[in-house]
């Protein structure tokens, strides 16, 4: 190990030192000043973004380090800073919910940084290896964080659930590593991309590991058929929890699947394009029927998330750079997204009681006029409406499909796209043209309404300018 | 037969059995039990593929610390037994039919492939060392991950005692700083009292 | 003679009777927890006769950190387990319905 190795992975580094940090600093904080933890906790997130953006690497370099685990290239570099940038809104949003319903915890903040440490690893794997510790991390803090309000009985049997099934994932996950390390003899996913090629007489032992290791990938990202978990656990998670794992882990689970499919197994990519065809043809047609019958919002979102997997699944099966680009672009897209949507939830909540069905935002409009308006471009982003950045994350996946030469598969895509667009339309009708059932004032601080006024226009902006995104994004895969 | 095959199927026998017993079995407490019988036997499958080291950390840890941790939940949480038995026979169909068909196809694959009859490497040489090939590799080529792995124990101490600390209000803690620091003027109260007039 | 393929059909079945006890205990989460420890082993099985079959120490590594994390992971289980007791002073899954929909 040398002194550059261990600047490479700086960013983690610091992650994890302001993580015990923030851990020890909370014990000597008094409840009445626990602000000074989401501080904390915020200012390591803007240190991060400005260390990872001095130490960037250039488009097409790649490093290694620690004995080739751990890896460093413009496509970490980009998603680690969108990390950043989600968690930051994550805490500030989470601030106002927690204090209002008596988990304004450090552990929460601990925990999450944790948990972004996870998902860094992840994103840095270059082992097979790394890339479960990093999954587990995530996943370890995550469930704890859902089992956050101890005295919630929905939350513990949330938690519970999630607990088992990711659990299980993680099992048949690893059973596919161990297989596929049989075949090959390597856990380096570099290594094994070249052993593919030569271990052709374990072509049966490859591709039974390839399945389960695309279960596990499709359990973790939610994909149906494995998508169960998804709406017990976003319904029962405290709002604050649920708009964490609603936004980070899906650049996790991006993360995950190229590193594994691409990095190490692009080789099968004729193999795993079908099966990705199907998970993802049946997460787009019922993730979005099933948002239709929702009248919980916490389920609508969570079914509405298992089609935005399904999209960005779509991406990633075509196979090529600019599959992995539209991919990545939509997972990004999305997490900004959906951090808009569940904090619109929290800003309609109450003390102590959550906003949890579709009429808590009728005559949103006439409460909050402002609010309503970035609600409805949040809805409309997610709808795809053209000019909102939603649509142009569709359009690159779409495209990126045809080009795979699946035309059916892109028609399949936009008919559930316009189907998604009804539920996610029927909020903006409930804003502004139903009467309010409450009149009571939307209250919440400041630093909460700024952050979410520019998740908002964000919306809009990225839209316009979608062009500095993509290109991003396509630069991350050049080689 | 020779001896190594004997050791094979004895406790790859014990193992399936055990594993079995584990699934079947409705008391949480037996089947706890059976898990550490399973453990064990998989520890001397272990050692017959001359993994000393892993065998021994999977009975000190597994049945050391796992299962005593399993069996000190079961017997804290009191958990009345006769409702778990209910839907049993409900689900045995289905997961038998599963189980089958999976095992079916994963004796297929492994039975099939080409290096299936590749025979046992002959025995390491005397004086080879298993714990220091691992720590070898452990310390040198896996520093990064194990680095990771303290963090995961980390996350896991911090959730463990987020989730189940309680502070009940009732309980009379004592501060030993706050004994040790104890003052004379906090203890004893000197009273000045009039003596009783006394006769002279 | 023993062969690989003798270690790994002990992991296929290991393998799948714990998918089988997760499909037939779905009311006892203790034994589920135990099933998910049932498959931890199962991969565990496969990696360490990979690693003397191909006489690579990497997989051995891989056990040795999956039996941290499984430690790991046993501990936050049982914590969100007690949690959920204290809640509803079962461990019955079929109770477990306030999810639904």
């Amino acid at each position: 190990m040398t002194l550059a190795e261990l600047q490479l992975a700086l960013p983690e580094i610091f992650v994890l030192s302001m993580a015990c940090v923030v851990l020890m600093a909370d014990l000597f904080i008094s409840d009445q000043r626990r602000g000074l933890t989401h501080l904390l906790a915020c200012a390591t997130l803007v240190f991060a973004i400005i260390i990872t953006l001095n130490l960037r690497v250039a488009p097409g370099e790649v490093f290694f380090a620690f004995s080739e685990t751990f890896i460093r290239d413009r496509f970490g570099d980009v998603l680690k800073l969108f990390s950043y940038l989600v968690l930051l809104a994550v805490f500030v949003y989470s601030k106002h919910y927690l204090r209002q319903f008596n988990l304004f915890k450090g552990e929460f903040y601990s925990l999450s940084l944790f948990a972004l440490l996870g998902v860094m690893i992840m994103i840095s794997a270059s082992s097979m290896l790394t890339l479960y510790l990093g999954l587990e991390l995530l996943s370890l803090s995550t469930y704890a964080l859902v089992a956050l309000n101890r005295n919630s009985m929905i939350g513990s049997e949330a938690a519970m659930k999630y607990f088992i099934l990711g659990s299980l994932a993680s099992g048949i996950l690893l059973y596919g590593m161990s297989l596929i390390y049989g075949a090959t003899g390597t856990l380096e996913l570099a290594a094994i991309s070249e052993g593919l090629t030569m271990a052709a007489g374990e072509s049966l032992l490859v591709s039974f590991g390839l399945v389960f290791i695309v279960v596990g990938i499709a359990f973790k990202l939610g994909a149906v058929p494995f998508h169960m978990w998804i709406p017990d656990v976003y319904h029962g998670a405290p709002l604050a929890i649920t708009l964490f794992i609603g936004s980070l882990p899906k650049l996790a689970g991006l993360a995950l699947a190229i590193r594994m499919l691409d990095n190490g197994l692009g080789g099968l990519h004729g193999d795993w394009q079908g099966m990705l065809l199907v998970l993802a043809g049946l997460s787009l047609v019922l993730g979005n029927f099933a948002a239709i019958a929702q009248t919980n919002i916490k389920r609508m979102l969570a079914y509405s998330t298992i089609a935005h997997m399904g999209f960005m699944m779509l991406g990633i099966l075509a196979g090529t750079p600019e599959g992995y680009a539209a991919a990545m672009f939509y997972a990004i897209v999305y997490s900004i997204m959906a951090a808009g949507a569940f904090a619109m939830v929290i800003l309609l909540s109450r003390a102590g009681v959550e906003a949890e069905n579709l009429d808590d935002f009728k005559g949103l409009a006439r409460r909050s006029p402002w609010f309503a308006f970035m609600m409805l471009m949040i809805m409309f982003s997610l709808a795809g409406v053209p000019v909102f950045v939603g649509f142009f994350a569709k359009w690159q996946v779409i495209a990126a499909v045809l080009q795979a030469g699946f035309v059916w598969m892109a028609v399949l895509a936009v008919l559930t796209a316009v189907v998604g667009a009804f539920y996610y339309i029927r909020v903006v009708k409930l804003m502004y043209f139903d009467e309010p059932e409450s009149d009571e004032p939307i209250t919440a601080p400041v630093d909460f309404r700024a952050v979410l006024t520019v998740n908002g226009l964000a919306m809009l902006g990225l839209g316009l300018f979608s062009g500095a995104l993509i290109t991003l994004c396509v630069n991350a895969f050049a080689a | 037969m020779p001896l190594t095959e004997i050791v094979f199927y004895l406790f790859g026998g014990i193992l399936i059995l055990a594993a079995l017993s584990v699934v079947t079995v409705r008391n949480p407490v037996f089947a706890a039990l059976f898990l550490v019988l399973a453990f064990f036997s998989a520890a001397c499958i272990w050692l017959l593929l001359e993994a000393e080291f892993l065998a021994i950390v999977l009975v000190l840890v597994y049945v050391g610390a796992v299962m005593v941790l399993f069996l000190f939940v079961v017997m804290m949480l009191d958990i009345n037994v006769a409702p778990l038995k209910e839907g049993f026979m409900r689900y045995l169909p289905v997961g038998v039919l599963v189980a089958l068909a999976m095992a079916v196809q994963m004796f297929l694959v492994f039975w099939t492939r080409g290096s299936a009859d590749q025979p046992m490497p002959d025995p390491r040489p005397e004086g080879y060392s298993h714990t220091r090939e691992l720590g070898e590799a452990l310390f040198i080529d896996y520093l990064y991950p194990f680095e990771i792995a303290a963090v995961i124990l980390l996350v896991a101490i911090i959730a463990a005692i987020t989730l189940t600390h309680r502070r009940r209000p009732d309980t009379k803690y004592q501060d030993p700083a706050k004994q040790v620091q104890v003052r004379r003027e906090e203890r004893v109260r000197l009273v000045k009292m009039k003596s009783e007039g006394g006769e002279s | 003679m023993l062969t690989l393929a003798h270690f790994l059909t002990l992991g296929a079945l290991l393998f799948c009777i714990s998918v089988a006890g997760i499909f037939i205990n779905r009311k006892n989460i203790i034994i589920l927890l135990m099933s998910i420890e049932l498959m931890l082993l199962a991969v565990n099985m496969n990696f360490v006769a990979f690693s003397r079959f191909l006489d690579n120490m990497d997989g051995q590594v891989f056990v040795f950190f999956i039996l941290t994390v499984a430690a790991a992971e046993a501990a936050i289980g049982l914590a969100i387990l007690v949690v959920l007791f204290r809640n509803r002073r079962t461990i019955n899954v079929s109770e477990l319905d306030s999810l639904k929909g």
